[in-house]
Parts: structure tokens; C-alpha cells; sequence
């Protein structure tokens, strides 16, 4: 009869023998070991994300088999958040995800914030991943300008996450996009890394081939707000790209390039860009875009409760100062790699004759989040036209710089994911830009009807699961490690994700090749490779059970 | 007179214990407002700030004070999902979801009624064994599919009917009424007022049978028959008549509680209506907007109970004589 080491370790024998091999006499032993407590795994209720729900029921099936007792628990989005974002301490392992924005074509966002303990009271590190080492390397990648340096930087800060494993970095989700090709020249469309066709670049460079003008796209969720200083969700953030500029946009290429600035000079040091404002640039209620609303632009979120959102882009500028009419200065207190990305291509131009009074006006509490402008007037390619619970539509400034080919751009509010897309094939919808249903349909439809092109990529963002590394065992990342090697990616991106999706095991998508570290996927996977590393870190399985080292007592 | 002041309080009182209710359990619920309001990156002074703004942090007996006091004036308070006052955001979506409403009732009844009295005037034939079972059938198909078929048969199969919204892309309208009233509103209204008289039809339905076939055993049915009255005249004029009391007092309550039970048809349908400001209220834990909406609801329900009682009153005797007494 032969008994696998895994099948061992679930009996009494083993922990007597690994005890009598510790030093540590059976009776003592049997009376130190702790059983670690049930837990509970939290994620997105079935019915909003059923792709993290069924991962999450793979990962406790996993972790059964490792003698735990997990519970998957599924709640509604906001009562996710306020459990394990605004109640830190009181969970111990929650599904989660990270979304992919142009301004992440740079890795410093996800770098820099999800893992920097200054992050960990009540900021994006809500796991509280605590490594003087992984904060000295995340500030360091923000220093240095030359990219071959910045890139080992990266590549050393993913390989210390890899080492640690804060989160159990699960799948990058293959996103899928939808048109109607004879409705658009698919020539026009712009493919950009991590993004996808629908992006900025893409809804002013399409070109109509007949007589339908209008880029008719859909969003899944009703929409919170159209406000330049509020980053309120998905399509919100679609439009209020459209609406207002910035100084730099995310080029195809995935790089920053000047916008709404002609030039966008840098001093050697690298703390100091002088930014040439582009010429004839106008709001839509025909004010000149002066110098003046560009500082402007940039100051107000510093402010003490203006724009929390934005706080943290401008928080790396000292000072602001107007040359002439057409330059100014921004001044930095160290150099940042990723200023230009996550500051100049994120921070919206708005109109100071409209914003100052409002800034103004706020009362105690109060930030420019919770100000309505009727009007939302922006210098962008698209002015705002309405905005009801069916739809927003904004028309297209025909002399703007970047004027687009379309004529309108009409974002409609479909809720039922298998209508949209009959939408699509019917022609209610030319775009579909917001497709959270099952893949398979998406691409039977579009196999069925040559009228409709379907355009896959790897998302910047990525599905995960984090420890909460402040509670034990979760604060050991031998434990950590060992949980996360016993979890199947391939099985995740198969089963749960109908095979769209890329497993993952670093917070830099390969979406970003430059920075992208390749190493990481030489990831070690099985429940008797993690068996072994739980044995070697001094736990045990009795009984079927997972406890602690010898010695090691239960804090919850 | 006296009847009618007791009803009055009753549907007051109803209204008030309502309101108690929903305030209550709203806060009770796990999950923050400020989870859907502010960012994750928020610091805890400027979430503290935002919870004084919105009244938050004094004590539940103060908020639940203020709430009433509010509720008295007609004030349900300003969203915090919206940022506007309760009551402009459910007025907005009111209009669509009592057309939706009405029509898939009034569809609902004049079909039920009819086959009804069809039915039981034909009890023991074939078409009685065919549209029983039909009838049953779709009153317990799930709404949601129900939904997805019509869509799916007479939107993506047939292209008859668009697949959602309340107007075609991209027209704008000068009013609210020139938008309700024009051949596009009506074409989008077909298809979810469908879906909703199918399911709300096996009530009218059934009830409206179970009726005649009481009364077609009354003698003034037999009596009728001899003397020569054709079927016709007899199942309209004389059966149905009396039949439809329990039918009409159903309708009046189907009002209240079918706009509250639109959520499933207006989230298949993507109709802007108040169901899916519910859904969006209670998921964002928007309290105001989920309080408000739902009390428009209630009020709705017991004004059309308080109608139900007094029709009752005016048409039968016997309830306004025990009354009286």
C-alpha cells in the first residue's frame, strides 16, 4: 500500500512524527498545535461577477483539500467594500480586482499604491502588505528617468510580491469588444495596449463609412456623475475623457504624449517641466483654454478636500508659475518616472471662470464631487449634450484640434448584458463597449452575422485575491505562498472565465511587455506542492485539519 | 362619513408604520452609503465630514425625527447617489413606470376577464383543458424569462420590437409628454407591456372563472336561460356583471404592487422607470432615493386600497350597512 506524503500529513502519525523529529514530545505537542479557524471568502455576490464567485469556490475547494474550512460568502459590491476596505481588520481573504485605465499603461500606479505600507490606514494597500524593502524599491522606480533602469526596478518589485505573495494574483481577463463593420472603417480604430478598441484614441478616429454618424456604445451600470474632478466609475470615466482635455493623452503606444500643451519640456534634473499651451484651444461655451486654467487645473485638487480623487496625482507638485501668456512651469520635489502619465494625462482642464465660484461656494464636508454643473463645459473633442437614465450624448466639436469623424457619441444604459448584445446585431448599438456575459455568445453572434467584428485583449487590470497580511496566519508568507501554490490559474482561467483570461502571478499585466516580468510565471502549482511548504514552515494537517506551528496560538 | 374617516386614519396609519419600517431597516443593512459615494482614497477626516454633511452621524432617533418631520412637508430628502432632491428623481422615472404599469394591467385584465368568462362558460370542453393550463403556466413562468423569450422571439428573431429603452437613440424631445406621446415611445412600450400582461393575466384569469362559474349556478342564471336569453347575452350581461366585483377590487390593488414589481421587466427591458432606481437605491445604499421610492410605492398601495374600500362601500349594500351599524 503506498501513501502519498499529502495523505501522511492528514493523520495523527504525521504530527507525532514531525513533532518527535522537532525535539518535541507527543503529548506536548498534541496540547500545542492550534487548528487555524474557519474562514470566510469574500467576493462579489453570484449574480454580479459570476466569474469571481466560481473562482472563489475553485480557491476554497483548493484550500479544503489542504485541511482549512472555507466559507465563500458573496455580498453586493458596496457592502464588499465597506467589509474589507473600510473595516480593515475584521476579514481575513476577499476576492478583489483591479481595472485597467490608460493612465495604468504605466506601471508606477499599481506599483507604487497597491503595496506601499504608507497606503496600509486607508489607502489603496487595504491588505497591509507591510516591506521596508518593496517600499525602498517603489520609490525608487518613481526616481529614476532612464527607462532600462526603471524597468529592473519593476522587475524587482514584482519579484519580491511574487516571493511574499500579498495577493493571490489570479487571472488577467481577456476583455472583449464588439462593432458593426459596416458602420465603421475598421482600418480607423485604434488597438491600444491593454485598452483595447474602445479608448479615447478610437472614438475620435473612427471614421462612418455610410450614412450613421452617431458611435452608439453601451455601459452595463447606471451612471453616478459627469464631473472632472470625480472619477466615479467605468463609463463615467469613458465620457468625461471625451468632455474635457489634458495636458498629455496615452498615445497608441501606450506612452504619454502632449495634448492640449504643444511641448512638454523637462529640466536634466527632472523636477521641472515647462509646458507650451496649445494654440486656439477653446471651452465649448467659447472661452480661449488660457494658462491660466491649466494652473488652475492642477492647483485646485491640491486644496485640502477639493477633489480626494485627484489629491494624490498633483500631490507631487511644489509649485506652479506662469511664464507668458502660452508657458508655464510645473515644479516637482523629486523627479517622477510616471508624473507625466498618472498626472498630465490623468488631471482634466476645466474651466476656472466656471470651477473657481463653485470651489468656492463648497461648505464644510462638501467636495467638487458632490457639485452638479448642468452645463459640464470642457475644451475636449466632444461637447456634453444630455444625459437621462437611458443614455448620454455628446456631440462633436468640429474645429477642434482633434476633431472627430463622428458626429455624435451616444452612451447607452443597457442593463440586461444578453440584450445588448441583440442590440448590436439589430443595430440599437454599433459599439459594444461594456460585454460582461459569457464570451462563447460573443463569438457565435459575431460568427453568425460577417457584419460584426469582435476584437479581444489582455486587461492592464487583473482579478486577484488578497490576504489580509495583518491577521495570522496570513501575516506569515510562508503561509501565504503555500496557500497561493495550491491554486490552479489554468483550472481559474478555464473553468470560470470560459478560457478569456491569462493566469497571473505579478500586478504588471503582460499587456505591458517593457515592464512585464516574465519570471513570475514559473509558478510552482498543486496541493502537494504546497503540502510540502506548509511541512517545511512547521504546520500540520491532523486530522484533516490545517494548524499552526507548534507553539503558535490562535489571535481571532 | 364616519367609515370614511376610519379608513382615511387606517391608510395614514398604514403609511406611517410603512415609513418606520423602511427607515429602520435600511440603516440596519449591512453596507455604508459612503462605500458608493466617495472614493476608496477618501481619508477618514473627509469621510467623517461626509458623513455630518449627510446628517449620518447624529443619533438614529434624531435622523429617524428629522425623517418624519421631512416626510410630513412632502420632503423625502436629497439622494446621495444622485445629488438631487427624492422626489425630482422618482417623478422623473415615475411617468414610465405607471405607463408601463397601467398598460400591462389594463392589457392583463381585458384579456383575463374575457378569457375568464370564456373558460367557465366552456367548462368540461377542450378549450378549457387547453387554457387552464396555459393560463397557469405562464402566470408561474419566472418574469425574467418571460422576458428574455419575448425579447429574443420578436426583438433579435423577428426584428419587430427594439430591445430596450423607453425612445430610439439619440431623439430629444421638449417635454416629457411630447417624448410619452409619439409612435416611438409606444413601439419600445409594446414589448415590456406584453411581458408583463402575460405574467399579470392568470390572476384576472382565473378569478374572473371561479366567479362565473358561482354565479352560472345562481337561479337568475337558470331563469334567464328560460327565458330564451341567447349565451351571449347571458355570459355578458348578466354573469360577467356580477362576476367581476372581486376582479375590479384585484385590478385596484394590482396597481399598487405592480409598480413595485417591475423591476425584473424594466431591468430586461432597460426601461427608465422606478424599479431600476430601486435596485440602483438599495444597491448603492442610497437611503433617501430607496425610502423615498419605496414609500411613493406604499402610497400608491394604500390610496388604491382606500379606493378598493370605498368602490366596495358605494356598490354593496351589505358592507355599508355593516358599517353603519
Amino acid at each position: 500500500m503506498s501513501t502519498t506524503r499529502r495523505k501522511f500529513l492528514g493523520t495523527s502519525a504525521s504530527a507525532a512524527l514531525i513533532a518527535s523529529l522537532a525535539g518535541v514530545p507527543k503529548a506536548a505537542f498534541a496540547q500545542s498545535v492550534t487548528p487555524v479557524r474557519p474562514l470566510t471568502l469574500y467576493s462579489r455576490a453570484q449574480a454580479a461577477n459570476p466569474q469571481q464567485y466560481q473562482a472563489a469556490e475553485l480557491i476554497a475547494q483548493a484550500w479544503g483539500d489542504l485541511g482549512l474550512d472555507v466559507t465563500v460568502s458573496g455580498l453586493p459590491q458596496n457592502q464588499l467594500s465597506d467589509v474589507v476596505w473600510y473595516n480593515r481588520d475584521s476579514w481575513d481573504v476577499s476576492m478583489w480586482q483591479m481595472v485597467g485605465r490608460p493612465e495604468r499603461s504605466d506601471p508606477d500606479d499599481f506599483v507604487s499604491n497597491l503595496f506601499h505600507s504608507a497606503n496600509i490606514e486607508s489607502g489603496y494597500n487595504f491588505v497591509g502588505y507591510n516591506n521596508p524593502e518593496y517600499d525602498r524599491v517603489a520609490e525608487a522606480q518613481r526616481l529614476v528617468v532612464d527607462r532600462d533602469a526603471r524597468q529592473a526596478l519593476i522587475y524587482e518589485a514584482q519579484d519580491i510580491v511574487n516571493a511574499d505573495q500579498p495577493y493571490v494574483f489570479l487571472v488577467y481577463p481577456t476583455k472583449s469588444y464588439a462593432y458593426n463593420t459596416t458602420v465603421f472603417d475598421e482600418a480607423t480604430l485604434v488597438n491600444q495596449p491593454g485598452l483595447g478598441i474602445k479608448n479615447f484614441l478610437s472614438f475620435i478616429a473612427v471614421e462612418p463609412l455610410g450614412d450613421q454618424k452617431d458611435l452608439i456604445m453601451n455601459v452595463s451600470n447606471e451612471l453616478n456623475a459627469i464631473n472632472p474632478y470625480y472619477i466615479s466609475g467605468a463609463g463615467d470615466s469613458w465620457m468625461t475623457e471625451l468632455i474635457w482635455d489634458r495636458i498629455m493623452r496615452i498615445g497608441a503606444d501606450g506612452l504619454p504624449t502632449p495634448w492640449a500643451a504643444q511641448s512638454v519640456t523637462w529640466n536634466d534634473a527632472g523636477t521641472e517641466a515647462t509646458i507650451v499651451i496649445r494654440e486656439g484651444l477653446s471651452f465649448h461655451d467659447g472661452m480661449p483654454v488660457r494658462v491660466e486654467d491649466m494652473i488652475f487645473s492642477l492647483e485646485s485638487p491640491q486644496r485640502a478636500g477639493v477633489a480626494p480623487m485627484y489629491k494624490p496625482f498633483v500631490d507631487p507638485i511644489v509649485a506652479l508659475e506662469k511664464l507668458d501668456d502660452s508657458t508655464f512651469t510645473v515644479t516637482l520635489a523629486q523627479p517622477n518616472a510616471a508624473f507625466e502619465t498618472s498626472t498630465l494625462s490623468k488631471v482634466n482642464i476645466v474651466p476656472e471662470h466656471i470651477w473657481a465660484p463653485l470651489l468656492d461656494a463648497l461648505v464644510e464636508g462638501e467636495t467638487a464631487e458632490s457639485v452638479l454643473e448642468d452645463s459640464r463645459i470642457g475644451s475636449g473633442p466632444f461637447k456634453f449634450d444630455r444625459w437621462n437614465q437611458s443614455e448620454v450624448v455628446l456631440s462633436a466639436i468640429p474645429d477642434h484640434f482633434a476633431a472627430a469623424k463622428v458626429e455624435r457619441v451616444i452612451m447607452r444604459v443597457v442593463l440586461n448584458v444578453e440584450a445588448s448584445l441583440g442590440m448590436l446585431r439589430s443595430g440599437e448599438l454599433n459599439f459594444l463597449t461594456d460585454y460582461t456575459g459569457d464570451p462563447e455568445l460573443l463569438m457565435e453572434a459575431a460568427a453568425a452575422d460577417n457584419q460584426i467584428a469582435v476584437v479581444d485583449v489582455t486587461d492592464i487590470g487583473f482579478q486577484f485575491l488578497g490576504f489580509n497580511c495583518r491577521r495570522a496566519p496570513f501575516d506569515d508568507p510562508a503561509f501565504r505562498r503555500a496557500l497561493s501554490f495550491a491554486i490552479n490559474r489554468r483550472l481559474i482561467a478555464g473553468a470560470a472565465y470560459n478560457g478569456f483570461a491569462r493566469p497571473a502571478n505579478s500586478h504588471v499585466s503582460p499587456a505591458l511587455p517593457f515592464w512585464y516580468n516574465a519570471a513570475t510565471e514559473e509558478l510552482p502549482v498543486g496541493i502537494d506542492v504546497a503540502t510540502a511548504m506548509l511541512e517545511d514552515a512547521g504546520y500540520s494537517i491532523v486530522d484533516g485539519k490545517l494548524n499552526y506551528p507548534a507553539g503558535v496560538t490562535e489571535q481571532y | 362619513m364616519k367609515y370614511v374617516m376610519s379608513r382615511l386614519l387606517y391608510a395614514i396609519l398604514v403609511l406611517w408604520i410603512v415609513g418606520t419600517i423602511l427607515f429602520f431597516m435600511f440603516r440596519l443593512m449591512p453596507g455604508s452609503p459612503l462605500a458608493a459615494f466617495i472614493d476608496q482614497t477618501t481619508t477618514l477626516e473627509q469621510q467623517q465630514a461626509l458623513i455630518a454633511r449627510f446628517g449620518l452621524d447624529k443619533s438614529l432617533f434624531q435622523q429617524y425625527t428629522i425623517f418624519l418631520q421631512n416626510a410630513l412637508q412632502g420632503d423625502l430628502g436629497q439622494s446621495f447617489f444622485h445629488r438631487r432632491p427624492v422626489t425630482e428623481v422618482v417623478m422623473e422615472a415615475l411617468p414610465n413606470t405607471v405607463i408601463l404599469t397601467l398598460s400591462g394591467l389594463v392589457v392583463a385584465y381585458i384579456f383575463g376577464v374575457l378569457a375568464g368568462a370564456y373558460l367557465a362558460w366552456r367548462r368540461g370542453s377542450a378549450v378549457e383543458g387547453i387554457g387552464i393550463p396555459l393560463a397557469l403556466a405562464t402566470r408561474a413562468a419566472p418574469e425574467f424569462w418571460l422576458g428574455m423569450v419575448m425579447l429574443a422571439f420578436f426583438s433579435f428573431h423577428l426584428g419587430w420590437f427594439p430591445a430596450g429603452g423607453a425612445n430610439s437613440v439619440g431623439l430629444e424631445y421638449d417635454n416629457e409628454w411630447r417624448r410619452i406621446f409619439t409612435v416611438d415611445y409606444l413601439h419600445h412600450l409594446i414589448l415590456p407591456v406584453l411581458t408583463l400582461a402575460i405574467y399579470l393575466q392568470g390572476l384576472p384569469l382565473l378569478l374572473m372563472r371561479s366567479n362565473m362559474i358561482e354565479i352560472l349556478q345562481e337561479e337568475f342564471i337558470t331563469m334567464s336561460k328560460m327565458k330564451g336569453l341567447g349565451s351571449r347575452t347571458i355570459v355578458l350581461n348578466h354573469a360577467a356583471r356580477n362576476a367581476m366585483l372581486p376582479v375590479a377590487t384585484a385590478f385596484a390593488l394590482g396597481i399598487g404592487s405592480a409598480i413595485g414589481g417591475n423591476v425584473v421587466v424594466e431591468t430586461i427591458f432597460s426601461w427608465p422607470g422606478i424599479g431600476r432606481l430601486l435596485v440602483n437605491a438599495v444597491s448603492a445604499s442610497d437611503y433617501p432615493l430607496a425610502q423615498g421610492a419605496f414609500m411613493i410605492i406604499t402610497a400608491v398601495l394604500v390610496a388604491m386600497n382606500f379606493v378598493a374600500d370605498m368602490t366596495y362601500h358605494l356598490l354593496d349594500p351589505r358592507i355599508r350597512h355593516a358599517a353603519s351599524n
